[in-house]
């Protein structure tokens, strides 16, 4: 048995959940059990990260892998997998994820799990955490020994992971396959900015900012801090911010390391999309406001006053 | 153009939800609605019934969905069925995309909308898996479409991009919000609702062998975090103690 990672690109490197999922991969192997890498497509050439890190590299080009498509990608995972028959096969939650794993556990037939937490050693197998209802509770789910697909939320794990075996690189390439959906027009994304579900810090805003001009000074402090910018629903609905980056039911998802928060009243449908933050800072003007309830630390203030206090503060340290 | 809507049954946001049994059982309110996403495909459905000139909608619940079947319905849809079947509560992901898709399959379909997740475990997964069970390509996170040259031209936002793309029918499009807004159903569609045939198939009718679903290891509820520690001071003051904080004791800068 082995445990596999479904490797994506980012940058001229790996996404940082890809690293993540190969670092627990080696904390949670059996011993003897190999940790192996699936890099597909624009991953081939980005996968020098690896190097020492898992035990095989498995390298996958072809024709319709680059950019990345649907089709071709669920053909070229899916045959590898087949053949291999993994214990645990490892995905970082995200677009690519939704749009290949649900298909691939399809084809072979195995159970998959998506929005998971946290992955652990257990008798017998593994076991992971998910959270259902929104947060309002988390279920552990026990994999036993067949192969099983697993998507987890990024900033699940620590990414640190010795540098110490001999990795064995393969290469192969897919049979050529041409995906039944043409991509008619893509604009460039927000290319600069760290994506807002794998950000180590998110600074989110709601109404209580008043403007659509006051959310310069999210963005202020989230470069202050190196981190994106996430919104509530209010401030989609009023036109000042664009769906993608709301967070809660509607929105994104985020697990970042700190989540700062102002002018957010903290309704459960924000919070069930930030819940998991490792550290939450709320500003709010009421200090009865629910938000503090989902905070660690919280300062009651005007956020138009708070946010660039913060941000100056945040640069003073790195002077 | 017939289009099927898979639809879920799924847990209010607003209901209460309980650890109990230490850890072994999850005690959840029963105020039940039709899942926030699929509300929005089936109001695309209809929209795209009328924009491709007609056919019929229909909507596939699973289990406990029959509300949300009758739901669909009062806002619109022609039909209705469900997989009635006690295997089918707690299934696995798998068992249930399989006997969507024979119903599907079954009733004949140009196109197969459902909801990008559920609310409840937010997980995705049987829109694209009924996709592959189907040999029927998939777009998730839908947020436009309309016929053209025989297929459909599809709106979406990726990862801080949007893409139009060109979808050769049949297939499946998992529905994001922004698509379309929902409208509250009137009176005589919940009439409709009430009154309407819902054509109800067992796995067995379908052909279905369910999956053994993967064991659920206990429960726990959220974490709870310590009481909000508040930082007190004028703006300047209260962020560059919060500020030392951050750095010195969460060690999150
Ligand atoms: C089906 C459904 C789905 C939803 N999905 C989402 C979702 O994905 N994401 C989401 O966020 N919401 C979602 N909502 C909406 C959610 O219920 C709340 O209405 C929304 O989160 C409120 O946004 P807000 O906190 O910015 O605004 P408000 O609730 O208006 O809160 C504003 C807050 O700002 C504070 N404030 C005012 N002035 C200042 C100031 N100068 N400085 C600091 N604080 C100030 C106020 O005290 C208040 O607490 C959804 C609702 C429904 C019904």
């Amino acid at each position: 048995m082995a445990i596999w990672v479904i490797c994506e690109e980012h940058g001229d490197g790996l996404r940082r959940t890809t690293q993540e999922l190969a670092a627990q991969a080696r904390r949670v192997a059996e011993d003897g059990e190999p940790v192996v890498a699936l890099a597909v497509g624009a991953c081939v050439g980005r996968a020098g990260w690896l190097d020492g890190r898992v035990h095989r590299v498995v390298k996958v080009a072809g024709g319709g892998l680059v950019p990345f498509s649907a089709d071709p990608w669920v053909a070229a995972v899916a045959a590898v997998l087949a053949e291999a028959e993994p214990r645990l096969v490892l995905w970082g939650e995200g677009t690519r994820a939704r749009e290949v794993m649900p298909r691939v556990a399809a084809r072979l037939g195995w159970p998959a799990v998506a929005n998971a937490l946290a992955l652990e050693a257990a008798d017998g197998g593994a076991r992971v955490l998910r959270p259902v209802l929104g947060g309002k509770a988390y279920q552990w789910v026990s994999l036993g020994g067949a192969p099983a697909l697993v998507a987890f939320r990024p900033n699940s794990f620590d990414p640190e992971v010795a540098a110490d075996l001999d990795t064995r690189v393969e290469e192969r390439s897919a049979e050529p396959c041409e995906d039944r959906v043409r991509v008619l027009e893509r604009t460039a994304g927000d290319g600069g900015r760290v994506p807002l579900t794998e950000a180590q810090v998110v600074v989110a805003g709601g109404r209580g900012l008043k403007d659509a001009a006051n959310l310069a000074l999210l963005e202020d402090l989230a470069d202050a801090l190196g981190g994106a910018v996430g919104v509530s629903r209010a401030v989609v609905d009023a036109g000042w911010a664009d769906h993608a980056i709301q967070v809660g039911k509607s929105g994104k998802t985020v697990s970042p390391a700190l989540y700062v928060v102002a002018g957010v009243s903290g309704a459960v449908h924000h919070t069930m999309g930030m819940d998991t933050a490792k550290v939450v800072v709320a500003i709010n003007t009421d200090p009865n406001a629910p938000i503090f309830k989902y905070a660690d630390y919280g300062v009651v203030g005007d956020a138009l006053q708070v946010l660039p206090a913060l941000a100056a503060a945040v640069r003073a340290l790195g002077t | 153009m017939d289009i099927a809507v898979l639809v879920k049954e799924v847990p209010d946001l607003e209901a209460r939800v309980q650890v109990v049994q230490d850890g072994g059982a999850l005690d959840v309110e029963n105020k039940r609605v039709l899942n926030f996403f699929d509300e929005i495909a089936v109001a695309a459905a209809l929209q795209l019934k009328e924009a491709g000139g007609g056919g019929r909608v229909y909507a596939v619940g699973a289990g406990s969905g029959l509300e949300a079947v009758r739901r669909a319905i009062a806002m619109g849809a022609d039909a209705g069925f469900l997989v009635d079947d006690p295997a089918v509560d707690g299934a696995d992901p798998l068992t249930v995309a399989r006997a969507l898709a024979a119903v599907v399959r079954a009733e004949g379909f140009d196109l197969v909308l459902a909801g990008r997740q559920a609310t409840d475990d937010e997980a995705g997964l049987v829109g694209p898996m009924v996709a592959e069970l189907l040999g029927v390509p998939c777009v998730v996170g839908v947020t436009a479409a309309e016929p053209a040259d025989g297929g459909l031209v599809v709106g979406r936002e990726v990862d801080g991009a949007s893409e139009r793309l060109s979808v050769p029918v049949p297939a499946v499009l998992t529905a994001e919000k922004g698509w379309v807004e929902p409208r509250v159903p009137q009176v005589m569609g919940l009439m409709k609702a009430m009154k309407a045939e819902i054509g109800r198939r067992t796995l067995a009718d379908l052909g279905v062998e369910p999956v053994p679903p993967l064991a659920a290891a206990g429960y726990h509820g959220p974490r709870s975090r310590p009481a909000v520690r508040m930082v007190e001071g004028e703006p300047a003051e209260a962020a560059g103690e919060l500020v030392r904080i951050l750095r010195d004791e969460a060690r999150v800068l």
